[in-house]
Parts: structure tokens; C-alpha cells; sequence
């Protein structure tokens, strides 16, 4: 490898513990990083190789591996994923998706054949703009909403703390000097992710997610509606769905056991 | 005991000041509170924020806390500020619109901490609010400002490199007529029979497409300069740079004739150097000398090599520099007084400048009532390789 190319795994900030003869991989979607799966993760460890990673951008990945144009769809979050894969040499792995890793997870299956068996969606959707039939939960300008309060929220980045956590990787104390030091994300690449995210349309894919799939959905979730869920079932040709009792988004950490749980048994 | 202290002194300052009670304070701080439940239904909400949001507390309890927010805020809420509550306990400084029952959006920045029982379970959380309207007004035009600011730096970059290469590929473009020009005049020379008048006008001719070269080589270097190449030398010291700078001597010589050039040139190590640069920076300096030296005085030209430093050196007579100017020199497009038809572009000195400054030499002026001299200096051996480094 050339030197100058950061690896895979410092790029993504791949974490691996646990022991057993199947991995499982959780991904965080958007808002935040790998630390939202760790009250379920853990849960893990004891019978599975459990990944956990940072996309690019987010958490302590590598910042100068940021570009613009690789991440402009989540097809290129989702080459991140198969290489993260590779590099680890997967097969038949789980892949746990929260939010918008969901879809970046499904499309991760489809490129890279045989790595992932069992694929997880919690709180999954396919496009988040209404549209002719049908129902994501959004307007356009609802979503403007959300760009422009990104805009006024840096949400704990500081301009000036940036260098020193881009230049001492391997110092993950620097970042948590930081207000709202978890979840911080550069507002360039945060704004970037949420146009991705949010102005994604991946209903066409669905049909040709063939492995396993199982919809986790949320009671009472704004970003991703019960109809949205059901809809993902429907288009989804081998997928089971499971109603959690959890509200919000976030049921990783608001209900870590009910998840666990769930995951366990589709497991 | 310093607490029991502390609050002796509370109660008495308490006592001091009745009026002030703790649930007329939740009611009517100036700031908004509210408390929501783990599901995020509104538990409990103060009369200042209630009033903000032109609605009564009692309409708003049991409502969910997306009610009172923009749409931003909520999808805000549930991807950054849920999960930053659960993991820290708290978050800070969050900017955020409120919506009030009219649909007015009420800009805000709020704390926000999660109360959890003695078990860890958490119980509710509680949010403090300030408007922040000219506050929001004022950090949008900041981040507006900013962003103009990128976008005008980022096309003035552009239009520079724009007008650079525009200027290299003119620059480039003329030296093609200007050598049909210049071979033109010498078949003139040869081949025809001209009248001591038209030998006359075709040494003129000469003259001025010389200058015309030179003006376009110093603009060709400006712009390769420019654009990030910087000045391009090829240093050796494989042949003798004495000839070299011979030939730009005569070369002067017949541009200006009038002129007449004391030359010292006494060389006797090799000087590691871009021959052909050097010699540009020899006839930069003394079409400098020729342009604003005193006419009819002799220019006194030297180059020597002496113990391991070359040093060449171009004097003429005249009035001296102003001070002021003398800081001017040697940058760009920078001309003084002179005679309007000897006037070039100003980069002469500022190329000669950069040549020396590739060749790690160094170019001074030095200006009195007897003579103006600019003298050049650099090391004649190749430079030894920077230490530590492969």
C-alpha cells in the first residue's frame, strides 16, 4: 500500500471486539457516530465479531479522506462499507443499519455479493420527500428547514479545535474537550450528509434486495413514519418487520434491550 | 459544614427579600422553561414560554415537544439532540426555531439536560430557552458575509489565473512575429542593396525588435512566475560563463550605441549557474543603466569571481533613486522617471530580482549623487544537499 494512503480502517475508525464465528456490523446513520450503537453493540460480544466504524466525516474518522464528490450519493458511503468489508474479509457477516445506513447498507449488498447475509434495518427509509402516492414525511421545503438550522448550528465543531483533531488521530481525548463533544461533525460534511440523506430516493433498489432483511420500526418516528416502514416491507422481497414499542429515532439508545432482543431473535 | 454555612446565609438572605419565591420564579423567570417526558410529551412548562408561544400552559401539556418546534428543529431534535442527551446528558447553546400557534417561528437557543432517577433511569428532560432573535440575525449575516467572502476570493483567484495565462499565451503568441521580423532585417542586410539612410532606419528596426524580445521574455517569466512554476534555472557549471555575458554586452552595444560600457569581467572559477538567465539578468540591468543612466557618461559593467562568491555589478551615472522609490523597485510593473520612449513595462529589475533570488543570490542597489549601482551576488559552488533529508 502506498504510505500516503490512510489506511481503511483508520479512515473509518473500524473498531472490532468481541469473539465468535459470525460478525456483526452496526452503522450509525445520520446525526451522529458509532458511539450511538454501544448499549447494543456490547450486547454482542460474547458470541459475535462485532465492527463498529465512523463514516467518513463523522465521529474520529480520518477528515482529510472527506471529498465531496465521493460522498455525494450514498452509493459512495456504501463503497466505503464494502471496503471496510473487504478489509476485514467478511462473509456471511450481519449488517445492523440505523436510519439512512439502512439503504447505504442495502446497496452495500448489492456490490459486494456473499459478504453480508442478514441485513437489519432500523428505522429504514427509502426517501424521505413526499411524492405522487407515496408518503415519506416530508416536504422539500420542510427539509430546507432542516438544512438551514444546520447551518446555524455547528453543534459543538469549533473551526479552531478542527486541526488538532484532524492532526493527532490517534488522540481521541482531544475531541472530548468539546462541548457536545459526541456526535460532532464538521458542518460542511454534516450539511453535505443531510442533503444526501434527505434527498435520496432509493425505492427503485428495493426490489432487488434479495438476502435477508429484517425492518425494525419505531412507534411514534418522525423522520422515518410507520406507513414508510410498511412500504419498505412491502417492496422488500425476502424482509421480515417487527413494530418496535420504542419511540423516536433513536431506539439504539432510548430501548438498547428491545433492539438487542430483536436482533437476536432474527439472528 | 461550609454548606450548613451557606445555607444559613441563604435562608437569611431569603428572609431578607420574601417576594422572591421559587415557583412565581419558574413562572415568570425571563426565559422559557419546559420539561418533557422519555416519550417527549410536555410534562410541565413555565408561563414566560407559554406566553412566547401565544398559547396557555394548560393547552400545551401533554402535547408532544414537536408541537412547539420548526420542522428543522424536530428532525434536528430526534437525529442530533435525542442521541447527544442520552449518551452526555446534556447539551448546550443549541440554536433553534420555536413555533408559536400562529406559525410564527421564534429563534431560540437552548440547554437542554436530561433529569434521571437514582437508578439511571431517566426520568425527563428539561429544556431552559432565550429568544435570540437579533442574536440569530446577527450570526446568519456572519455566516453570510462569509460565505460572500469565499465565493469573491475564490473568483478573483480565478480571474488572476485567467489574466495570467491570458498573458503567457500572448506573450508566447508575439515571439513568432517578432523572429520573422527579426530574420527579415538580417535578409535585408544580406541580400539587398540599401542606401546608408535605410541601413540607417533597419539598425533602428533592429534595435527596437531587440526591445520588443526582451519585453516579452520578462512577461512570458512574469506570468510562468505568477501561475506557481516560479522561475524556472537550470544551473551547471560545465561551460565558461565569461563568453555569455560578453555577447549581451555587444549586443547592448549596438541597441545603444551612444552608450559607452566599461566592462570588467575577470572569472576565474566555475559559477555554478542558468547561464542564459544570468545573462538576462546582465541585460536587464544594463537596459536599466541605459534607460535612466545619465546619457553620454560611460556604464562600468564588472563581473568577477573572488573566494568562492561571483559578483556582478552594473554602475551608471545620473540622478540618484528617491528613497521612496527604492523600496518599489523591484516589484512588478514598477517604472520611474524616464524617457517616455525608453519607458518599458517594469519588470526588468523585478525578473533580475527573481533570477537572483533562484540562483540563492541576493540583487542591492545602492544610489548616490556619483553613481547608481546595482550589484548581484551569489556563491559560485552547487549548493550541498539539505541535511537529513534522502
Amino acid at each position: 500500500m502506498a504510505p500516503f494512503r490512510i489506511s481503511v480502517l483508520r479512515r473509518n475508525n473500524v473498531n472490532v471486539s468481541g469473539s465468535g464465528t459470525r460478525t456483526i456490523v452496526f452503522a450509525h446513520g445520520f446525526g451522529c457516530d458509532q458511539s450511538m450503537w454501544e448499549p447494543v453493540a456490547k450486547n454482542f460480544e460474547r458470541d459475535f465479531r462485532v465492527v463498529l466504524f465512523d463514516y467518513v466525516g463523522h465521529g474520529q474518522s480520518d477528515l482529510s479522506s472527506y471529498s465531496a464528490e465521493r460522498y455525494s450519493s450514498l452509493a459512495g458511503y456504501a463503497d466505503d462499507v464494502v471496503e471496510i468489508g473487504h478489509t476485514l474479509g467478511l462473509e456471511k457477516a450481519v449488517f445492523v443499519g440505523h436510519s439512512v445506513s439502512s439503504m447505504i447498507g442495502a446497496l452495500a449488498t448489492l456490490k459486494a455479493h456473499g459478504m453480508f447475509s442478514d441485513l437489519i434495518m432500523v428505522g429504514p427509509s427509502p426517501r424521505y420527500i413526499d411524492d405522487d402516492g407515496y408518503r415519506g414525511g416530508f416536504s422539500r421545503e420542510q427539509i430546507d428547514e432542516l438544512l438551514e438550522f444546520l447551518e446555524d448550528n455547528h453543534l459543538g465543531w469549533s473551526a479552531t479545535m478542527a486541526p488538532a483533531i484532524m492532526g493527532n488521530p490517534n488522540r481521541p481525548e482531544l475531541s472530548g474537550r468539546l462541548e457536545n463533544s459526541f456526535c460532532n461533525t464538521d458542518p460542511q460534511i454534516a450539511r453535505d450528509f443531510a442533503r444526501v440523506t434527505f434527498l435520496s430516493d432509493n425505492r427503485a433498489d428495493l426490489a432487488s434486495i434479495g438476502i435477508r432483511t429484517l425492518v425494525l420500526q419505531c412507534s411514534n418516528d418522525i423522520i422515518a413514519p410507520v406507513e414508510v416502514g410498511e412500504f419498505m416491507h412491502a417492496k422488500l422481497p425476502n424482509s421480515d418487520y417487527r413494530l418496535l414499542q420504542a419511540t423516536g429515532h433513536c431506539p439504539n439508545l432510548s430501548a438498547p434491550e428491545e433492539v438487542t432482543a430483536a436482533i437476536r431473535e432474527f439472528v | 459544614m461550609h454548606l450548613r454555612k451557606s445555607r444559613r446565609r441563604f435562608a437569611s438572605l431569603s428572609e431578607q427579600f420574601p417576594a422572591e419565591d421559587l415557583e412565581d420564579l419558574y413562572e415568570t423567570a425571563p426565559c422559557g422553561y419546559v420539561s418533557a417526558s422519555p416519550e417527549g410529551r410536555i410534562v410541565r412548562i413555565n408561563g414566560t414560554l407559554a406566553a412566547w408561544l401565544r398559547q396557555s400552559p394548560g393547552d400545551l401539556l401533554g402535547k408532544s415537544i414537536h408541537d412547539i418546534l420548526s420542522v428543522g428543529g424536530r428532525i434536528a431534535v430526534e437525529t442530533h439532540l435525542a442521541p447527544m442527551l442520552r449518551m452526555q446528558g446534556y447539551v448546550h447553546e443549541i440554536a433553534i426555531d420555536l413555533l408559536a400557534a400562529d406559525g410564527e417561528k421564534i429563534p431560540a437557543i437552548a440547554n437542554a439536560a436530561e433529569k434521571r432517577g437514582e437508578d439511571g433511569r431517566h426520568l425527563f428532560t428539561r429544556l431552559t430557552l432565550f429568544k435570540a432573535v437579533d442574536r440569530r440575525n446577527y450570526e446568519r449575516s456572519l455566516v453570510h458575509a462569509r460565505t460572500q467572502a469565499e465565493i469573491e476570493s475564490r473568483s478573483q483567484r480565478e480571474a488572476a489565473v485567467v489574466r495570467e495565462q491570458f498573458i503567457a499565451v500572448l506573450g508566447h503568441d508575439l515571439r513568432n512575429p517578432m523572429a520573422a521580423l527579426a530574420a527579415g532585417i538580417r535578409l535585408l542586410r544580406k541580400r539587398e542593396q540599401v542606401s546608408s539612410q535605410g541601413e540607417h532606419i533597419l539598425s533602428e528596426m533592429d534595435n527596437s525588435v531587440a526591445r520588443a524580445s526582451g519585453l516579452i521574455d520578462n512577461v512570458l517569466d512574469l506570468a510562468r512566475g505568477s501561475l506557481g512554476g516560479g522561475l524556472v534555472v537550470e544551473r551547471d557549471s560545465a561551460a565558461p560563463l565569461t563568453p555569455v555575458l560578453e555577447q549581451v554586452i555587444a549586443e547592448i552595444t549596438v541597441i545603444a550605441p551612444e552608450n559607452l560600457i566599461e566592462t570588467r569581467i575577470d572569472i576565474d572559477e566555475p559559477v555554478h549557474c542558468d547561464r542564459g538567465r544570468l545573462a538576462q539578468l546582465a541585460s536587464n540591468l544594463l537596459s536599466n543603466a541605459v534607460t535612466h543612466g545619465a546619457p553620454n557618461r560611460p556604464i562600468r559593467f564588472e563581473a568577477v569571481s573572488d573566494g568562492g562568491l561571483f559578483r556582478l555589478s552594473v554602475a551608471n551615472a545620473g540622478d540618484p533613486i528617491p528613497q521612496d522609490a527604492r523600496s518599489h523597485l523591484f516589484q512588478p510593473f514598477f517604472r520611474g522617471e524616464a524617457r517616455p520612449s525608453r519607458n518599458g513595462l517594469g519588470l526588468g529589475l523585478f525578473i533580475a530580482c527573481e533570477i537572483a533570488k533562484a540562483h540563492d543570490g541576493t540583487l542591492e542597489v545602492s544610489s548616490t549623487e556619483e553613481e547608481t549601482r546595482f550589484t548581484f551576488k551569489m556563491p559560485t559552488g552547487a549548493k550541498p544537499p539539505k541535511s537529513g533529508q534522502p
